[in-house]
């Protein structure tokens, strides 16, 4: 990370009993940022309290070093892209566009030449004369994004703006989000529920619940390394074994589950005896035909052809169900074939039961 | 207060402080001197419930507001019955002439009531166009539509009808038509499925249209007094005899209060009976 | 089911004829010598010529007209803005509001009449006249101001004018550039539904106009002895007036001169 170009310290709200934000202190420079968390986890208020339409009870919002906590959005400077667009249907592509360089009294010509300019970056042109209702929905999502960067702001926000779009469209604009981000160098906040944009699009990211930052860090990072139960069930598509710790060494815990030893890296202080629940994503699951030789056996249930790869859903122990991702093998596509299954230590994530 | 409520307030704040003033105060100097006493057309401070007495003792009083109630009643049925369907096409079947067809139910406001009251007694009076037109042909004129209780309800029916359509109409337009298809893929006749889908959902903007319906047709004076004959009087008409001629304002005052009465009573049952008004297909949308 | 829809059909034709008839016979007796048994036909356009002489005419012409203008803008003032402030905010409180500003809908006319008759006299010491009139008005015209524009504006988007205002727009800008421009057309709605109403309206105004003739009180005074001719022509007039408004409104709307909906 570079200097810090919006830093939050101790920013904390209420909405009557409903604690939006507790204590959330963020650094962010000039990366893609991204708040990554389940509804209602507070992460649109976060947004909001940036860009000045809330105002937090407690702590303080700095913008390139000057704090703004008090000051209103439109003194603040920032771009923003908004779920629903909140395009001006009474306004044209090209005056929704230049809108906030009008508010700046930016002279025609400037407005003209900026207009070009980013019409060009997300390939607007010749859509300048439209009006909002005219439009796709991928075209209404290029006109939010010009006019959130039009201005070159010192900060773009984004909240969800990708909700609203089919998926194939969504693939594609998280490429196009990416690349505008690359080429301008202005930090982007994006605020999503979907970890699959956030991964494809970020450099860093901050999981988020119940109004609290759980865990921030470089993508890869808080992938592969989950510091909470709640981000290593939250990341990718884990499978998840409770069972009693029998042994800790090396920094590796030994789980009893169904007479099976797992072994994973052990996390928040798991100690011998207390139960655990380790999460092992499907990805790192090594699956063999047959079973025995002292892996978890179990019953392939059925095989997902994905194209790339293929989810296999087997049948353990227990009435457990879990689900392997690998390559597409045909000796495994036979549902009711006995199965084995297993992965090294390193790649599963232990913590106490009930955290 | 949270903000929200402040600013609430601060923008409500004009229209609930001319409300007070013009309409809440007024009314309650009408309940004050409903406790006074008229003497040749002045209004006396004296604190006493006469004018009650007058109105229950004296059977006149009852027999007009009952009069009233009954032609209410029978006027607010049959503004049902008839608007349900046509606001139902209009909803359904209106299409993008929709608004233009409503609009239509709701344009003759644009001429004053007396002169379409007027051209009604034009049309049904003995002198009118329909027996007129009987009589022309050699045939009795319609003793009905003359100077009559049913005259009365005909005009009262006219002026308020475009209220019920309205309201069902409104209510119909956040009504989801598929619901009756699903119910009658289920097996439900369409008398069945008006009843146990169409209706229940459009409850609430019913009640409303009724309440739309009633109140005016409670207290109407001007239609009854030009097609209700020499003894059509309804309980309006004496409530503003008591204003005109014979000036006793105390008296009227007590009239009103009982009218004033009886409408919140109204309203209390329809929000009573229709319950919950959200699950009943009012919605207030916004957020 | 077509029995049931060509019923209905019948049902709409019958309630339009039922409702048109009344002012299609007022349009007609205008244009008649002889208003009691206009038949056979008579044409003459005298009532109208007369019309022009008529200064008690013009007179109630202008006071309600006045009353109607008054009422418009007032109530739709007070409601456009108590209606944004409903629609926005979203306070425990929005409920009793709304209720408070629809309550006079659920008030007999008659009632408003003579309650605002005996308080401006007995309590106020005034004697009616024009304002009081445009006052008295405004109170269930208000409501029915509030309706329209509740109605209209449930589905305009309020964050809107946030967004305005992260983009660089004051408070002030934001609703001037944004709002305005998007609610207009639905207070230009409720000013034209309460000036009709007050323009039209008897019960209230008769009670506070004292011997000032308005249009309707003109017209109930010559009920009595039967309307006069005139009055049909200038009813005819009027009612010309404003469906020529409407149909320009219309055309307007059509054509995309004038656009008062930007949803697709």
């Amino acid at each position: 990370m570079t200097e810090a170009v919006l830093r939050l310290e101790g920013v904390t709200k209420r909405f009557g009993t409903v604690v939006a934000a507790d204590s959330v202190d963020i650094e962010i420079g000039r990366e893609f940022f991204s708040l990554l968390g389940p509804s209602g986890s507070g992460k649109t208020t976060m947004l909001r309290i940036i860009a000045g339409l809330e105002v937090p009870d407690l702590g303080n919002v700095r913008i390139e070093g000057r704090d703004v906590t008090r000051q209103p959005p439109y003194r603040r400077g920032v771009g923003m892209v908004f779920q629903d667009f909140l395009l001006f249907p009474h306004k044209t592509v090209a005056e929704n566009i230049v809108f906030p360089l009008r508010m700046q009294g930016v002279p025609p010509a400037g407005r003209a030449e900026a207009l070009g300019w980013i019409t060009d970056l997300v390939h607007l042109k010749g859509l300048e004369g439209r009006f909002p209702h005219q439009l796709s929905g991928g075209q209404k999502q290029r006109v939010a994004l010009a006019r959130g960067l039009v201005s070159r702001p010192k900060l773009l926000l984004l909240d969800e703006p990708l909700a609203n779009l089919d998926r194939e469209l969504r693939k594609e604009m998280e490429v196009e989000i990416r690349r505008f981000q690359l080429e301008l160098k202005i930090p982007f906040v994006y605020v999503t529920h979907n970890q699959e944009e956030a991964l494809t699009m970020s450099d860093r990211m901050a999981i988020m619940r119940d109004g609290r930052i759980l865990q921030v860090g470089g993508k890869l990072d808080l992938y592969h390394h989950p510091d909470l139960a709640f981000v290593a069930g939250f990341l990718g598509a884990p499978n998840v074994f409770e069972g009693k710790v029998t042994g800790l060494a090396d920094g590796l815990a030994i789980i009893d589950w169904q007479g099976y030893p797992l072994q994973a890296r052990a996390k928040g202080g798991l100690a011998v005896g207390q139960r655990a629940v380790c999460f092992v994503k499907s990805e790192k699951i090594e699956l063999f035909a047959g079973t025995g030789q002292g892996r978890v056996d179990g019953v392939l249930r059925d095989a997902i052809f994905k194209g790339q790869y293929a989810d296999y859903l087997v049948h353990l122990a227990g009435a457990r169900e879990v689900t392997v991702s690998g390559p597409p093998r045909a000796e495994l596509f036979a549902p009711g074939r006995p199965v084995s299954l297993s992965w090294s230590a390193e790649d599963g994530d232990a913590f106490p039961a009930g955290g | 207060m949270d903000v929200r409520t402040r600013r609430l307030l601060f923008l409500a704040a004009p229209g609930l402080a001319f409300l007070f003033v013009f309409l809440f105060l007024p009314l309650v100097s009408v309940v004050v001197y409903s406790f006074w006493r008229t003497a040749s057309y002045e209004m006396i401070a004296e604190w006493n419930v006469d004018n009650y007495v007058t109105l229950l003792t004296e059977g006149t009083y009852l027999t007009f507001l009952w009069r009233s109630l009954v032609m209410a009643t029978v006027v607010t049925a049959v503004s049902v019955v008839y608007a349900w369907p046509v606001a139902y096409l209009i909803a359904k079947h209106g299409g993008r002439y929709k608004l233009i067809l409503v609009l239509l139910t709701a344009a003759p406001f644009l001429t004053g009531e007396i002169l379409r009251i007027t051209a009604l007694q034009q049309i049904l009076g003995p002198i009118g166009v329909i027996n007129m037109g009987l009589t022309s042909f050699g045939i009795a004129p319609v003793e009905a539509l003359m100077y009559s209780s049913t005259a009365t309800g005909i005009g009262l029916s006219y002026l308020w009808m475009p209220f019920m359509v309205l309201a069902v109409y409104l209510s119909l337009l956040n009504f989801d038509f598929e619901l009756m298809e699903v119910a009658k893929v289920n097996g439900a006749r369409p008398l069945r499925a008006f009843i146990e889908i169409a209706w229940p959902l459009n409850r609430a903007g019913t009640a409303i249209g009724c309440v739309l319906v009633f109140i005016p047709t409670l207290g109407s004076s001007v239609t009854s007094q030009f097609l209700g004959g020499p003894n059509g009087a309804l309980y309006g008409n004496i409530l503003a005899h008591q204003f005109g001629a014979t000036g006793t304002w105390a008296l009227g005052s007590a009239m009103g209060v009982v009218l004033f009465g009886l409408s919140a009573l109204l309203i209390a049952l329809v929000v009573r009976v229709v319950g919950d008004f959200r699950r009943s297909g009012l919605t207030m949308s916004g957020r | 089911m077509r029995g049931t829809f060509s019923i209905q059909v019948q049902l709409l034709a019958l309630l339009y004829l039922f409702l048109y008839a009344p002012i299609a016979y007022v349009i007609y007796v205008s244009f008649q010598k002889d208003s009691v048994w206009p038949f056979p036909p008579d044409f003459t356009l005298e009532h109208y010529a007369d019309l022009l002489h008529l200064r008690d005419f013009h007179a109630a012409l202008v006071n309600s007209l006045t009353i109607g203008i008054g009422t418009g803008l007032l109530s739709a003032l007070l409601a456009t803005i108590a209606a944004i402030g409903v629609l926005r905010y979203a306070s425990r409180w929005r409920g009793l509001v709304a209720a408070a500003y629809l309550a006079p809908l659920f008030i007999a006319h008659l009632l408003i009449g003579i309650a605002s008759l005996m308080f401006n006299k007995q309590l106020l010491g005034l004697p009616g006249n024009i304002g009081s009139a445009i006052l008295a008005n405004t109170t269930y015209a208000t409501a029915f101001a509030f309706l329209v524009v509740l109605a209209q504006l449930a589905k305009h988007d309020w964050r809107l004018d946030e967004a305005a205002m992260v983009f660089g727009a004051p408070p002030l800008r934001a609703f001037w550039s944004v709002t305005l421009p998007l609610i207009w057309p639905s207070v230009l709605g409720a000013v034209i539904v309460s000036f009709l109403l007050a323009f039209n309206n008897l019960e209230v105004t008769f009670y506070q106009v004292g011997a000032r003739p308005t249009l309707p009180t003109l017209a109930w005074g010559e009920l009595r002895h039967g309307v006069s001719e005139e009055l049909y022509a200038l009813a005819s007039l009027i009612n010309a007036a404003i469906f020529l408004f409407l149909g320009a409104l219309y055309v307007l709307l059509r054509t995309g001169a004038l656009r008062l909906d930007y949803r697709d």
